[in-house]
C-alpha cells in the first residue's frame, strides 16, 4: 500500500517532468510551451507587478496559489519542475550522513518570505529581479540553455559516429537527419549556479525548496492550514522515523505528532514509512498537529516584511540609476549597447525588462538559435533578457516562435502579416571592411540572402565591382545580411537597433506604414502553387522592363576577350 | 534472365561508347553531330523536353550505370516557388531523377545547401514534393559542419580546399540541374556556380577571386551529366529575384558543365542585353583550363521541340 502511494508520486513528477522537458523542446511547434512557467506563483506575482498587468495567461498561477488553500505545497511535492529536478538530484548525490553541521543560520524557512517581500518591493518599485529565484525561471533556462545544448550536441555527435551505418542500410532518414548543436551565451554561469543548488543537498535534501524558492514562499504563506494535512492519530509512538525520512524537515524530532504545514510537500514519505500507521492525508479530523511550532515560523514578523520590501525597493532605486538601466522608451542620454538587438514583437522599454522573467523559454524555441542571453549589455537589471545575436544567426521574418511561447507577454505574440512588419533594426553597412566597396572583389552576399530586397547594388565608376547600399525603408533587422556576410568576426553589414518598432500592441504594419517603411518579403512574389507545378506560371510581361540595354554591363559580366 | 540480358545489353552499350568516344577524337566534331550532339537543346513540356535531352546524348543509361549512386544538385535554395524562378522547376528535377531510377540507380539523392531556412526552401521550391511519388525521402538539405569532408583541389588558382558533402563524395555520378539565372556576382549562375550549394564554406570564396574560386570548384566537383532549366530563366535580379522572368521553355543538356553554360549565357538576354559566353570570367577560366568548352560555335548544337 504504502509502496504503491510512493511510486504515486514520483509517476506524477515524472510524467510533469516528460510533458516540461517536451513542451520546451517543442517549442510553438506544437502546442505553446509557457504553461508551467505561468503556472509559477512567484514568477507572474513578480511580472504582474512589475509590469503593473493582469492578464488571463496568469490565471494558472492563481490556480496553483489557490490550490494551496486545499493541499498545502503539493504544487512543489507533484508538478514542480525544478523540485523533481532537485529530488532526481538528492537521490543521485545522496550524501552518506548529512552534514553534522546545520546550514549557516541564515538559511531558515522563513528566508524564502523574506525573499518574496524583497522581490514584491523591487517589483513595486519596477525592477523585476525574479529570475534570481523563481524556479519556473531557473529551471527553464537549466534545461532550455545548458541540458538541452549539451544533449543536442552528443546526439549529433552520436548520429555522426554512425554514419556510415545508415548510409550503409540507406536510412535516410536518419542519414540525413540534423541536430545542429545550440550556443548559449552565459551558459556556464547557469551551470554553475545549479551546480551550488544541486551541492546543497549536503546540508539537506530540497535545500533550495526549503529556505531560497519564492514560490514555495507564496505557497507557504497560503499553506498554514491547508484542508487537506497530515493527520497522526493516537497509534503514534513517537519512534521519530517520520521526522528522521521528511524530505523538508517539516516535522520535529521533538514530536512526531506535528507538523509545519506550510513546509509539508504532501509527498507522504512520513505515511509510508510509519509502521504503526497512524499518519493520514486527510480532509477532516481532529487536527492535533500545530498546537506546538517547533520553531520560527515560515512567516516572519510583519516588521521583517516591510524591511525586506524597502530594501527590495531600494535595490530596484539602485538597478534604476545605472548607466544603463532605461526609464522610457524615448528617454533622453540612452547608453545602450550599439547592437542590442531585442527580438520581434518585445514590448518597448522598460516594460519588456519589468514582464521579462528570463526564463530562456524563447530562446529555447528560436529555431536559429540567435536568440541569446545577455549578459551586461543591457545593465545589471537586464541580464538574462533576450537578444538576437545575427552573427549567430538571422531572425526568421515568418518566425513567432519567441513571442508564442512567452509566459508573461514581454514578446508579443501576432500574425504572420504583422510578424513580416516587426521590424527589430536596421543594417548599416561599413564600407572600410565591405568586399565589394574596399577588396575591390565581387560580393552580393547581403542582396542574395536579404529576404526584403532591402540591399541594392550600383555600379562605381571607379570601382571593378557593384557595391551594395541598405534601402533602410525596406529593412526588417533580420540579420541575414550580417549572419552570412564573409567579412570574419565583425560583419560590413550589421544590424543595429535603429528604427525598431517596438510596440505595446502587434500593430506593426499599421505602425510601420504611418513611419513611411515597406517592408514585404521577396518569396511572397512566388509562392509555390502546386497547380502550376506542371507549367511554370511566371507571366513574362508581369516584371518591369529590363534596363536600358546601352546603360552599362550586366552586373557580375565582363567584356571578355573584346 | 532479365538482369543477365540487362548487363549484357550494358555491355554493349559501354563498348560503343567507347568506340564513338575514339573516333570523336580522330574525327571532326561534325561527323558525329547526327547521333550525339554536345549539346541538345529543347523546347517545350518540362518533362518532355529533359527526357528528350538526355536521350539525344545517349540516354541515362549512358551516365548512370545500373547499381549507381547518384546526386542530383538543383537549385532550391529560395524560399520561393517555381514562377520566381530562382529555384529550378519542380518538374526537371523528377524528370531527371525518374530517369535515373529507371537507369536502375541504387540510390538517388536530390541535395542542396540552402541559406534560406530549409524546411522552407523544400516545401515552397517544390520539389520534395514533385520527387515523393518516386521516392519518399529523395531530396534533403544538408547544412550542419559535421556532414562535410574536407577536400585537397588539386591545381587550384585559389581555392585550395573546400569541405564537400558526404554524399557527393560517395556519389558515382554528379548530375548538375540549375536553373538559369541571373547572378550579381557571379554574372551567371548555372551548373559552375551552382557547385557551390555541395560544399560549407562559401563564403570564403568572397573572399578570394569569385570567379576563379568557381573555376576551382567545377574542377573538384564536375558533373557528369549537366541539364539546365530554361524553362524560366530569371534574366535580372538574380539568383534570388524578383526581376524579370523569360519563359523560353527550354532544357540544355550536355555532358560538359561549361559548354552547357556557355550555351546558356549566349541563348538569352541578361539584364536587356546579349553577351557572349567569354564574358563570363568562371566560363572563360574553365575553358581556358580546359575543364570544358565554351566555343560553342565549334561545338554540335542540336535543337528540337518536343
Amino acid at each position: 500500500m504504502g509502496f504503491r502511494v510512493m511510486g504515486f508520486r514520483r509517476w506524477v513528477q515524472a510524467v510533469c517532468l516528460v510533458v516540461f522537458l517536451f513542451m520546451l523542446a517543442t517549442g510553438d511547434r506544437l502546442i505553446n510551451a509557457d504553461l508551467f512557467a505561468r503556472m509559477d506563483p512567484a514568477l507572474t506575482g513578480v511580472a504582474a507587478i512589475a509590469g503593473r498587468t493582469l492578464a488571463w495567461a496568469f490565471l494558472p498561477a492563481l490556480i496553483v496559489a489557490l490550490s494551496a488553500l486545499l493541499i498545502g505545497r503539493a504544487f512543489c511535492g507533484y508538478i514542480c519542475p525544478m523540485g523533481t529536478t532537485i529530488d532526481a538530484a538528492d537521490a543521485a548525490i545522496k550524501p552518506k550522513k548529512r552534514r553534522k553541521n546545520p546550514p549557516p543560520k541564515i538559511f531558515r524557512p522563513g528566508l524564502k518570505t523574506i525573499i518574496v517581500f524583497f522581490l514584491s518591493g523591487a517589483a513595486a518599485a519596477g525592477v523585476s529581479l525574479v529570475f534570481w529565484a523563481s524556479p519556473l525561471s531557473l529551471i527553464t533556462r537549466f534545461y532550455g540553455t545548458v541540458i538541452y545544448p549539451v544533449a543536442w550536441l552528443l546526439a549529433d555527435r552520436g548520429i555522426l559516429l554512425f554514419y556510415p551505418v545508415f548510409d550503409l542500410l540507406d536510412i535516410r532518414g536518419l542519414m540525413f537527419l540534423e541536430v545542429e548543436p545550440r550556443r548559449f551565451a552565459a551558459n556556464f554561469f547557469v551551470f554553475l549556479l545549479f551546480v551550488a543548488i544541486f551541492a546543497a543537498a549536503r546540508y539537506a535534501p530540497r535545500f533550495w525548496c526549503r529556505y531560497i524558492c519564492p514560490a514555495g514562499g507564496i505557497l507557504a504563506l497560503l499553506s498554514k492550514k491547508p484542508l487537506i494535512r497530515r493527520q497522526v492519530d493516537e497509534n503514534c509512538d513517537q519512534c521519530g522515523k517520520c521526522s528522521e525520512n521528511c524530505p523538508m524537515g517539516a516535522i520535529p524530532d521533538t514530536n512526531a505528532a506535528a507538523c509545519r504545514h506550510d513546509e509539508c510537500l504532501a509527498c507522504k514519505t512520513c505515511e509510508t514509512s510509519c509502521h504503526r500507521d497512524a499518519i493520514r492525508f486527510s480532509l477532516s479530523g481532529e487536527d492535533i498537529t500545530f498546537r506546538e511550532v517547533p520553531e520560527a515560523p515560515a512567516s516572519p514578523g510583519r516588521r521583517r516584511f516591510l524591511v525586506s520590501g524597502i530594501a527590495g525597493a531600494g535595490t530596484a532605486a539602485v538597478g534604476m540609476t545605472g548607466l544603463m538601466a532605461v526609464p522610457s522608451a524615448d528617454a533622453e542620454g540612452r547608453v545602450l549597447a550599439p547592437r542590442l538587438i531585442r527580438p520581434p514583437g518585445a514590448l518597448p522599454d522598460p516594460d519588456f525588462l519589468q514582464l521579462c522573467v528570463r526564463c530562456g523559454q524563447c530562446m529555447a524555441a528560436c529555431p536559429t538559435n540567435t536568440l541569446q542571453p545577455t549578459w551586461f549589455a543591457a545593465g545589471v537589471t537586464g541580464m538574462f533578457s533576450p537578444a538576437v545575436i545575427p552573427a549567430r544567426n538571422y531572425c526568421d521574418p515568418r518566425c513567432r516562435a519567441c513571442g508564442n511561447v512567452c509566459p508573461t507577454g514581454a514578446i508579443l505574440k501576432m500574425t504572420p502579416a504583422q510578424r513580416v512588419w516587426a521590424k527589430t533594426g536596421t543594417a548599416v553597412i561599413y564600407r572600410q571592411r565591405c568586399i565589394a566597396w574596399e577588396y575591390e572583389k565581387s560580393c552580393m552576399v547581403c542582396d542574395e540572402v536579404c529576404p526584403y530586397e532591402a540591399v541594392e547594388f550600383e555600379e562605381k565608376e571607379d570601382l571593378p565591382y557593384p557595391v551594395p547600399r541598405v534601402i533602410e525603408d525596406r529593412c526588417a533587422g533580420c540579420g541575414y545580411c550580417e549572419h552570412y556576410c564573409p567579412v570574419e568576426n565583425d560583419a560590413a553589414i550589421v544590424v543595429t537597433p535603429m528604427n525598431a518598432l517596438r510596440l505595446s500592441r502587434p500593430e506593426y504594419r499599421e505602425e510601420g506604414a504611418m513611419r513611411g517603411y515597406e517592408l514585404s518579403l521577396r518569396a511572397d512574389a512566388g509562392k509555390f502553387d502546386p497547380d502550376e507545378l506542371a507549367y511554370p506560371g511566371a507571366e513574362p510581361d508581369a516584371y518591369p522592363p529590363a534596363d536600358d540595354p546601352e546603360n552599362g554591363m550586366a552586373p557580375g559580366f565582363d567584356t571578355g576577350y573584346n | 534472365m532479365k538482369p543477365i540480358s540487362r548487363r549484357a545489353f550494358l555491355k554493349y552499350k559501354l563498348t560503343s561508347a567507347a568506340w564513338i568516344a575514339g573516333a570523336s577524337m580522330l574525327f571532326p566534331q561534325r561527323a558525329m553531330a547526327e547521333s550525339t550532339p554536345d549539346i541538345a537543346v529543347i523546347k517545350g513540356d518540362p518533362e518532355a523536353a529533359v527526357r528528350k535531352a538526355v536521350d539525344m546524348l545517349g540516354g541515362m543509361k549512358a551516365f548512370v550505370k545500373s547499381g549507381d549512386r547518384v546526386v542530383i544538385k538543383p537549385n532550391m535554395s529560395f524560399a520561393s516557388g517555381p514562377a520566381s524562378a530562382a529555384n529550378t522547376h519542380p518538374e526537371v528535377v523528377r524528370t531527371i531523377a525518374a530517369m535515373c531510377l529507371d537507369a536502375d540507380a541504387r540510390r538517388v539523392l536530390v541535395l542542396d545547401n540552402p541559406l534560406a531556412p530549409a524546411e522552407q526552401c523544400l516545401e515552397q521550391s517544390g520539389i520534395r514534393d514533385a520527387c515523393r511519388d518516386l521516392d519518399q525521402d529523395m531530396v534533403h538539405m544538408v547544412s550542419s559542419s559535421g556532414r562535410f569532408t574536407e577536400v585537397t583541389i588539386e591545381g587550384a588558382q585559389t581555392l585550395s580546399k573546400t569541405d564537400v558533402m558526404r554524399e557527393v563524395l560517395n556519389a558515382d555520378v554528379l548530375i548538375a540541374a540549375p536553373v538559369a539565372k541571373s547572378h550579381a556576382g557571379a554574372g551567371v549562375s548555372l551548373s559552375m556556380k551552382g557547385m557551390m550549394g555541395l560544399i560549407y564554406n562559401r563564403r570564403i570564396m568572397h573572399r578570394l577571386d569569385l570567379h576563379t574560386a568557381i573555376a576551382d570548384l567545377a574542377s573538384l566537383l564536375t558533373a557528369d551529366l549537366t541539364v539546365i532549366d530554361a524553362t524560366r530563366v530569371l534574366s535580372t535580379g538574380g539568383p534570388g529575384g524578383p526581376g524579370k522572368v523569360l519563359t523560353p521553355d527550354t532544357i540544355i543538356a550536355s555532358r560538359d558543365m561549361v559548354a552547357a553554360d556557355a550555351y546558356a549565357i549566349s541563348a538569352f538576354e541578361w539584364y536587356g542585353r546579349s553577351y557572349s559566353p567569354d564574358q563570363v570570367k568562371h566560363v572563360r577560366l574553365a575553358h581556358e583550363r580546359g575543364l570544358g568548352r565554351m566555343d560553342i560555335e565549334n561545338l554540335s548544337v542540336q535543337k528540337r521541340f518536343v
